[in-house]
């Protein structure tokens, strides 16, 4: 299951992350279920973790390739 | 009595004397005719003084010498003002076709006008604003015809003065602007006779340039004569017909040449255009770096917020804490296991109660209490109870059971058959009866 969570885009993942929250949080979910959920959770949030410090990283370079070409 | 002798005007004036003078109406009547054999002539002078009143026919001014303080009355007719090119200014030079004329009432002499022209400068002017009107009709001066300049041209096309001051001022004000601004620059005579031809061939030349993307027409100050070739029929016609923008840079401020009009952008001064046909490149480059600051600002902005939404998900209890739903459960599980328990419990205490009831039933319907009084339960071999003594054959083993014990006996027979009952005839009636 941890592979089609790599595939999908930065927004699809934070959207589906709210909501299994949300789904947890209502409750009336099968141990077994909720245990799923769960582990889905982290790793959509690990997924968006991921991508957010990937886009910073690029940023930072960029930025600093481009400051040092106007100098 | 003096009889006045009868009056005899004399014939001319130099026949009058003291004693024969003539009447005023006499000297006015041959003054008007006098007066009315001059011709009409032509006249020059500075207008001073218009008057016309609202509903007259008859407008008034005075025309007076150039050079010297000596006037005439002139009476016009509206309609010869109103046909003029421009309305007249004070101290406008004029000629006017006029008779002398004598008004009669006051004996005052006028010039009655019947055509009125202005000269020199006004002329000119009058014959500039003409050709205002005349291309105003036309369109020639429409905003909608106004080419925008391009913001950082490849080339400029410069008309201008060989190595005059305007030429100075554009070029000097756009490099200090954009110091990497390429001109092209085609100097010609801008006054003169030959001033309209040479322009008008500049202006052809650089409209077919490719690279030039905008002319700038540009002289210094001067007299009206001077710029008078920039408000041309023809150099104004060669302007609007550039495919290229041109911007006029004629003269001063004040100056108003006709090229203003009719070009796209109209700068006051040659300086003046030098800054408008170029950005100032500090202030581009300025904004591009803090266009780049705000994206940049913006997009961390967009990454922080977006960082702080997961943290938050991430905080929830479902997700930090999921030890949680296990606990739940768990507690379940042990309450359940606890009723069950209890429920038990209660099953067997109540089972025990029954069980302990049933006990004493049985304790109560047990032979026991009766065999304590000295009874005894007679049982044959084969288990079964006796209870008739000839049901027992002789010989037979039988199983006593007492209170304390069991006893094993062997049957003699029935009791009542056997030898020892005559023996013990008293004891045993005695002992029969005594049985219960």
């Amino acid at each position: 299951m941890s592979g089609d969570v790599e595939k999908l885009g930065y927004e699809q993942a934070r959207d589906e992350l709210v909501e299994v929250v949300r789904r947890l949080e209502a409750g009336g979910a099968s141990l077994e279920e909720s245990l799923e959920l769960w582990e889905r959770g982290e790793a959509l949030a690990a997924r968006c973790e991921q991508w957010l410090a990937g886009a910073r990283a690029r940023l930072d370079a960029a930025l600093a390739k481009d400051s040092g070409n106007t100098r | 009595m003096n009889r006045p002798t009868p009056v005899v005007l004399p014939p001319t004036a130099g026949a009058t004397t003291a004693e024969h003078p003539w009447p005023v109406r006499m000297l006015t009547a041959k003054l008007t005719e006098y007066v009315a054999k001059a011709p009409a002539l032509w006249v020059e002078g500075q207008v001073v003084q218009l008057t016309r009143r609202p509903g007259q026919g008859t407008c008034y001014l005075t025309l007076r010498d150039t050079d010297v303080d000596l006037s005439f009355s002139v009476t016009l007719a509206v309609r010869v003002l109103d046909a003029l090119p421009a309305p007249l200014t004070d101290g406008a030079r004029v000629v006017v076709h006029a008779r002398p004329q004598l008004f009669p009432r006051r004996g005052s002499l006028h010039l009655a006008a019947d055509d009125l022209r202005p000269v020199g400068v006004g002329e000119l002017l009058a014959r500039i604003e003409h050709l205002r009107r005349l291309l105003a009709a036309e369109g020639l001066f429409a905003a909608e015809r106004k080419r925008p300049l391009p913001f950082l041209p490849r080339v400029v096309g410069l008309v201008c003065g060989r190595a005059s001051a305007a030429e100075r001022d554009v070029v000097e004000n756009a490099r200090r602007r954009w110091p990497a601004v390429r001109f092209d620059i085609r100097p010609v005579a801008v006054q003169g006779p030959t001033a309209v031809t040479e322009v008008v061939e500049a202006l052809h030349r650089l409209d077919a340039e490719p690279e030039v993307d905008v002319i700038v027409v540009a002289r210094g100050g001067g007299s009206l004569e001077d710029l008078l070739p920039f408000s041309n029929e023809a150099l104004l016609r060669a302007v609007a017909a550039c495919r290229t923008p041109v911007v006029s840079a004629i003269g001063h401020e004040v100056d108003s040449p006709l090229l203003d009009l009719v070009a796209d952008v109209r700068a006051s001064t040659p300086t003046d255009a030098g800054k408008r046909i170029v950005p100032d490149v500090a202030e581009e480059l300025a904004g591009v770096a803090q266009a780049r600051r705000r994206a940049a600002a913006a997009l961390r902005a967009r990454l922080d917020r977006e960082a702080s939404g997961l943290a938050g998900l991430r905080a929830r209890p479902v997700l930090a804490d999921p030890h949680r739903l296990l606990v739940a459960h768990g507690d379940q599980v042990v309450a359940l296991r606890e009723r069950a328990r209890s429920a038990l419990r209660s099953a067997l205490a109540r089972a025990a109660d029954d069980v302990g009831h049933l006990r004493e039933r049985v304790a109560a319907l047990s032979p026991a209490a009766t065999l304590a009084r000295g009874y005894a339960i007679v049982q044959s071999a084969d288990g079964a109870i006796v209870r008739d003594p000839a049901a027992v054959p002789g010989g037979e083993l039988l199983r006593l059971r007492l209170a304390k014990g069991d006893l094993a006996a062997w049957a003699e027979g029935p009791w009542a058959d056997g030898p020892w009952n005559e023996a013990d005839d008293d004891e045993s009636d005695a002992e029969e009866e005594e049985l219960p």
